[in-house]
């Protein structure tokens, strides 16, 4: 993956494209558990929500930064 | 004293001062998040060498809340607003680089399409078009001097904004959150409570009219508050978000069950006034179960579930009773009521049922399934809303005349607090007191930051002495902004604090530049406020309400004529959003708010019973004459509301006569004729709204028919 991408001559940087994946992913697993109720078994469900989004992020733009 | 009477006084007092506590506390955390939030945005802007970092913090200001659902729902809707306005801005600045009198009139016309755009919205739906106009102007109008920096200028707006509210966000959410789920989840079981409590006493005959009447009022700004929470929740709970569809299918039972009510209890008193005490009877004993199956304890986690089945046994009681209290009346006329009472009531037993049903589908901790689509329509007005953008377009374009013709150098400055202020106030219900307050607020947070600036921070030195030299005067503010009669004043003051503050990575000490800056910026703030007074705002205005009134009462004219295919639904949700409109532009307890909310009331009655008859009429088979009388009948009712008057209102009392001598003649229409005598008596109530067109000698003439 590049660092950059150029969009009509404007250098966005690569790591945004990851960010908005994760973001996606985050809602995608947000709306699976809020579906089905899971978050009453979690002591602090917007850290770890916060928390799975640091991870996937982070392990996206490890693996394929 | 007796040492009982002691003790009481004194676990009276302890639970005073623990209520007190409590609430302080509040105040206190929401203080604190603030300050985290605000110095956080603060340092990481700074590291990340950010050309504005106080816009970043100024931004954690503007989404402050008490609540982490509103903060969570500002950003996103600001984020919005902020992007759409950075391209708009970057968009002008492209296209009129060098040629200054088209670029303002673009940009005034850009605000004031985000203006108009706004009333369309309601919560912070129409925030984020009244961002998109500002920040069109904070990103092109800096850079006016030197066009080529406008990319630059957007690409900072963006990361300072977007960084404050990803900052305020994360902090909100994080540290000691308070959920609005929380407050909804109490608000709507209290709505339950007093719901289901309200019904119990009113059908059991203790609540008099008036008190009915304001209960209805109630409970409609309790389902509009609910409905504006359940917007917010949804950007603070995944849960919350599941069960969002429930929550909107519940509000709308509510209101039809509560209208269903209404009606009922207008039937009663109306054939009790006109002297029909023995159907008015027999139709209150038999509604008399519904009092005791409801006679329930409901508190919160008591599930709604245990009143279904007391529901259902109502309902075969009174299937039960029914005949032996028909068979009790002697004359025709006192069996078309007791008829047409039944009809009503079977309904309200029915919508009670449905509302019930999904209240318990709610406090379940695991939904059934996916709830039944709502489909949601707005009633908006599109007069009012070009009003709102010719304002907009106008107050900007004479602030640049004025700017252009001065050569004022701070004139872009001035503009600029001016287009933020105009926008966020266009839609209050009362901007030019709103103005005045955040002026005054603007005035002290900017004497106060002077004192900071010059006096104390050129004592100190690093980002730690930053925070305690600037903190104590910032919290000054923030408490005013917690307590909600000063809140404009705190939001002012925060405000002009942060602004004129300018934290940068340089501090720059320049008495000169700070005091022209704040007279500009002063300046600024009492421009919107003169161009409030100059080109008053539609909402609010003796016109805006007539043309609500208008709007309404044309509800009865879409009931009458709209094809009947999910008209239901469609005249429902209209009515909805003007009663949320009426709800939220009008000043609690005013004579408009009252007059408005009247007339509501009358529209629902009459829009729902004539969809009822026109579905009605549409299953089944008609005898041409009957067809025609009636749909003359429900044209005539309909002109009545469009055209509210003496003569239209005589017009609709004989054909809505003629409808009803001519389907009574036939045994098989009873059921039509339940809601013609419905409308009837709906329109000879000497208590509603319409009464004012009622000449004296119908009056009488109506009771003496009608007896």
């Amino acid at each position: 993956m590049p660092r950059e991408i150029a969009i009509g001559g404007v250098l966005i940087p690569g790591l945004l494209v990851w960010f908005i994946l994760s973001l996606a992913l985050l809602l995608l697993f947000d709306w699976v558990v809020g579906r089905f109720g899971l978050y009453r078994f979690v002591w602090h469900p917007a850290l770890f929500r916060l928390a799975f989004f640091v991870c996937i992020f982070g392990g996206v733009a490890l693996l394929l930064y | 004293m007796s040492v009982t009477e002691a003790e009481a006084v004194a676990s009276c007092r302890r639970e005073l001062i623990r209520a007190t506590l409590r609430e302080e506390t509040a105040t206190w955390l929401f203080v604190f998040k603030s300050l985290l939030a605000f110095y956080i945005t603060g340092w990481l802007a700074m590291r990340l060498a950010l050309p504005q970092p106080s816009t970043a913090m100024l931004t954690t200001i503007i989404v402050a809340n008490r609540q982490s659902g509103m903060v969570l729902a500002k950003s996103f809707y600001r984020a919005i607003g902020t992007v759409v306005g950075a391209l708009a801005g970057f968009l002008i600045v492209a296209l009129f680089p060098q040629q200054r009198v088209l670029f303002l009139t673009a940009m005034s016309l850009w605000i004031g399409v985000c203006a108009g755009g706004a009333t369309l919205y309601r919560n912070f739906k129409a925030y984020s078009f009244v961002l998109a106009g500002y920040t069109a102007a904070i990103v092109a109008l800096p850079v006016i001097d030197h066009p080529l920096g406008v990319f630059d200028s957007a690409v900072a707006r963006l990361s300072e904004v977007l960084l404050g509210l990803g900052v305020s966000g994360v902090v909100h959410d994080l540290v000691f959150p308070r959920r609005i789920r929380d407050d909804m989840r109490r608000l709507a079981r209290a709505q339950f409570a007093n719901f289901i409590d309200f019904v119990q006493r009113a059908m059991a005959g203790k609540v008099a009219r008036p008190d009915i009447e304001n209960a209805h009022l109630r409970f409609v700004r309790d389902a509009v508050t609910l409905e504006d929470l359940r917007s917010s929740v949804i950007f603070e709970d995944p849960e919350a978000r599941a069960r969002s569809g429930h929550m909107m299918l519940l509000n709308q039972r509510f209101m039809a069950a509560s209208t269903s009510m209404q009606s009922l209890h207008h039937l009663i008193n109306r054939l009790k006034r006109k002297g029909h005490d023995v159907p008015a009877q027999a139709l209150i004993e038999l509604y008399a179960p519904i009092s005791e199956a409801l006679d329930a304890p409901i508190e919160a986690g008591a599930a709604a579930r245990v009143l279904l089945p007391r529901l259902q046994s109502v309902r075969k009681t009174m299937d039960l009773h029914r005949p032996a209290l028909r068979a009790g009346l002697r004359s025709d006329s006192d069996l078309l009521d007791f008829d047409t009472g039944v009809t009503l009531l079977e309904q309200f037993v029915g919508e009670l049922y449905d509302y019930v049903d999904t209240a318990s589908a709610l406090q379940a901790p695991r939904l059934a399934g996916p709830a039944e689509r709502v489909h949601f329509e707005r009633g908006n007005d599109h007069i009012g809303s070009s009003l709102a953008f010719v304002r907009t377009t106008l107050a900007m374009g004479a602030l640049s005349v004025y700017w252009l013709a001065s050569a004022w150098p701070y004139g872009s400055s001035a503009m600029l607090i001016a287009t933020v202020f105009a926008g966020l106030f266009a839609s209050a219900p009362n901007p030019t007191l709103a103005v005045r307050e955040t002026f005054f607020g603007y005035l002290l947070g900017m004497a106060v930051s002077f004192v900071c600036v010059f006096f104390v921070l050129t004592e100190m030195d690093g980002y730690p002495l930053l925070i305690a030299g600037s903190a104590p005067f910032l919290m000054l503010g923030l408490v005013l902004m917690a307590a909600p009669a000063t809140t404009r004043v705190g939001v002012g003051y925060c405000m002009g604090f942060a602004y004129i503050l300018g934290v940068k990575n340089q501090m720059d000490f320049d008495v000169m530049h700070f005091l022209n800056d704040m007279i500009a910026q002063l300046i600024g703030v009492a421009s919107a406020g003169i161009a409030f007074i100059f080109v008053p705002p539609a909402i609010g205005s003796m016109w805006f309400i007539r043309r609500q009134l208008d709007r309404l009462r044309r509800q009865v004219g879409l009931a009458a004529t709209a094809p009947l295919a999910g008209l239901r639904s469609r005249f429902e949700s209209v009515n909805h959003d003007l009663f949320g409109q009426i709800v939220g532009q009008t000043e609690r307890g005013s004579q408009a708010s009252r007059t408005l909310l009247a007339w509501a009331l009358s529209v629902h009655e009459m829009g729902r019973t004539l969809i009822q008859l026109r579905s009605e009429m549409a299953n089944r088979e008609l005898p041409g004459e009957v067809h025609g009388a009636i749909t003359r009948a429900i044209d005539a009712l309909a002109r009545l509301y469009e055209q509210p008057g003496t003569i239209s209102y005589e017009h609709a009392l004989h054909a809505l006569g003629a409808a009803t001598a001519m389907t009574g003649r036939e045994a098989s229409l009873r059921s039509l004729m339940d809601h013609l005598h419905l409308l009837r008596l709906a329109l000879v109530d000497d208590q509603s709204v319409l009464a004012e067109y009622m000449r004296s000698e119908t009056l009488a003439n109506g009771a003496t028919h009608a007896a």
